[in-house]
């Protein structure tokens, strides 16, 4: 069986990754920064397979376990904090939230 | 797992033990007296439980945690921080009236995830103490959730921290598939095998500087600070500019105590960079501000700047000055931010610099304990900031890196001049219209104490540092 080389892997994963980030810096709406976010994080997460794959080594499948793990965690503090931004400004749009300025 | 080693761990485990107690307790009976009691025991048990820690160090407790004397210094750094910010938040939050008793559970986690970090010696400690840290702070800065400033700097500081926390991931994982290893031995060995310069390895650390700026609030990494530090609760201000940021740096100390950083040109230049500019931009920013909240943001800034001249130098001598420069900037930081929460409550935040004007014609005591703070941060006599800075500077002497040692005394000038404009404000006559200003709830006996003991040690280590370079000596050389 043919295996992938490790370089596609870690490519792939870079291009997720440049994805993610530029979401996070275009959108201005909440809920597709937390997205772009989980994008990026997700990437990260194949970055470590392959690794992991290339050193024959469980490691990197298990620090992928621990990234979905705390990817989880903070969506759940995120969409508490959307609720909150939503009440007291009736919007997504995170530039509506940006009093504090100098 | 081992006697031994469940005694080399036991400051954390009481302290993952604490939460779940306090978890348990507000379940069955909310009370917040109670919760604060606890957390403080939890604490204290935790802080006493070091020496045992000690006698069986220096032990590798599983590939994840090391437990050294180094361990067992910034664990009870921490710990200590996390008491007096405890004591700090009991009045503050006495009158608020959501559910007050989660915030010391956020805040036992927040301190437990500090603790890992500098018990580090793997990047799934790493990433696991940083999360627990970063994921309570997110909480903890919306506390007082009312108010639509708390929301909006936990709002920054999570999707900042988040993309960067994405950011680090990737560097480990590049860093690991050159390597091998998730272990932090993962670097002496991954220099090694490429004298010449790896790109994987090079984008690996370059997005790994990414992660560990963010946290330590260096330029250019610096934007959500003052934001954050306004934003949250005073208290959480000041966590987050101490035991925050001091768990990142004692792991980045461990990180390049086998392949010392000036061992790695490249790198080197990267943070030389990174502290010349962190020094200069962060006092010259400050200098801008009208919230004492946002120059004492800045001012932190430019505190991590020198702080990194004794990580860029060689020897034991720089690793004891970075651990005396950390005591002293926590012990100054926190007075600071005490003072500023003695002022305020949850509701209203004394920040605006106007408001401080004749502070100390209506409460002498907390103008006479900012002026220390503040004298300390500005590195003037008799305080801990100057006799930290002179063993930062020496420890550059040593190295010969004359180009940082000239930004740091141009940086501190430059700082002098924001000191004392606010403490200049503190001593003017008081403004005729006393509707803006001060007009806070009186003083409690924890507050107070807790402010002389943190004045006492601001001045003391000016006066006489000798006690606790000798513990840091005795714990952090030799052992390393």
């Amino acid at each position: 069986m043919a295996t992938v080389p490790i370089e596609h892997g870690l490519i792939l994963a870079a291009i997720l990754f440049a994805i993610g980030t530029i979401g996070v810096i275009v959108r201005r709406n909440i809920f597709f920064m937390l997205l772009s976010i989980e994008i990026m994080l997700n990437a990260a997460g194949l970055a470590f397979v392959s690794a992991g794959s290339l050193w024959g080594q469980p490691d990197g499948q298990i620090m992928f376990i621990f990234i979905l793990t705390m990817a989880a965690a903070e969506v759940s503090i995120g969409l508490a904090l959307i609720i909150q931004l939503y009440q007291r400004y009736h919007t997504l749009d995170v530039d509506a939230s940006s009093e504090m300025r100098g | 797992m081992n006697a031994s080693d469940l005694l080399a761990l036991l400051p954390l485990i009481i302290l993952a033990g604490t939460s779940v107690v306090v978890i348990i307790a507000i379940a069955f009976y909310r009370n917040y007296r109670l919760t604060v009691f606890l957390t403080l025991a939890g604490m204290v048990g935790s802080f006493l439980s070091l020496p045992f820690a000690l006698s069986v160090q220096p032990r590798q407790v599983t590939p994840l945690l090391i437990v050294d004397g180094t361990t067992v210094f910034y664990i009870g750094l921490v710990l200590t921080t996390s008491f007096v910010v405890v004591l700090l938040s009991y009045q503050y939050f006495r009158d608020y009236d959501g559910n007050r008793e989660e915030y010391y559970l956020l805040l036992i986690l927040a301190t437990l995830g500090s603790g890992v970090l500098v018990a580090s010696n793997h990047f799934a400690a790493f990433f696991l103490g940083i999360e627990v840290l970063s994921v309570s702070l997110y909480a903890l800065i919306a506390y007082p959730r009312y108010d639509r400033r708390r929301v909006e700097a936990s709002i920054k500081y999570l999707i900042l921290a988040g993309a960067t926390s994405a950011f680090l991931l990737f560097g480990m994982a590049l860093i690991y598939s050159v390597g091998g290893t998730l272990e932090f031995s993962s670097l002496a060995k991954a220099a090694s095998l490429s004298p010449g310069m790896n790109n994987v390895l090079l984008i690996g650390w370059g997005m790994l500087i990414v992660g560990i700026g963010f946290k330590l609030a260096l330029v250019p990494f610096h934007m959500w600070t003052p934001d954050v530090y306004q934003g949250a609760p005073a208290p959480i201000t000041g966590f987050v500019a101490t035991v925050s940021k001091g768990g990142v740096f004692a792991l980045i100390l461990r990180y390049f105590s086998q392949v010392p950083i000036y061992d790695v040109p490249s790198l080197w230049w990267v943070f030389a960079a990174i502290a010349i500019a962190s020094m200069l931009l962060g006092n010259m920013l400050a200098l801008m501000q009208t919230n004492v909240k946002r120059v004492l943001a800045y001012s932190s800034i430019s505190h991590l700047g020198y702080l990194l001249i004794a990580f860029l130098s060689r020897g034991t001598e720089a690793q004891n000055a970075a651990a005396f420069y950390l005591v002293a900037y926590f012990a100054t930081t926190l007075a600071g931010f005490g003072v500023i929460t003695m002022l305020s409550d949850h509701e209203n935040e004394l920040e605006d610099l106007d408001s401080y004007r004749g502070l100390f014609w209506k409460r002498p005591g907390l103008a006479l304990v900012f002026s220390a703070a503040l004298l300390s941060l500005a590195g003037l006599p008799p305080s801990a900031g100057l006799v930290g800075k002179i063993f930062v500077a020496a420890a550059g002497v040593n190295s010969a890196l004359w180009l940082l040692l000239i930004v740091l005394v141009i940086a501190s000038v430059i700082g002098v001049f924001y000191y004392f404009r606010i403490m200049i404000s503190l001593y003017r006559s008081p403004e005729a219209d006393e509707e803006r200003t001060i007009s806070a709830p009186s003083l409690s006996m924890i507050g107070s104490v807790t402010l002389a003991v943190l004045v006492l040690l601001v001045v003391g280590l000016g006066i006489y540092p000798a006690p606790v370079m000798g513990i840091i000596s005795r714990l952090i050389t030799g052992l390393s």
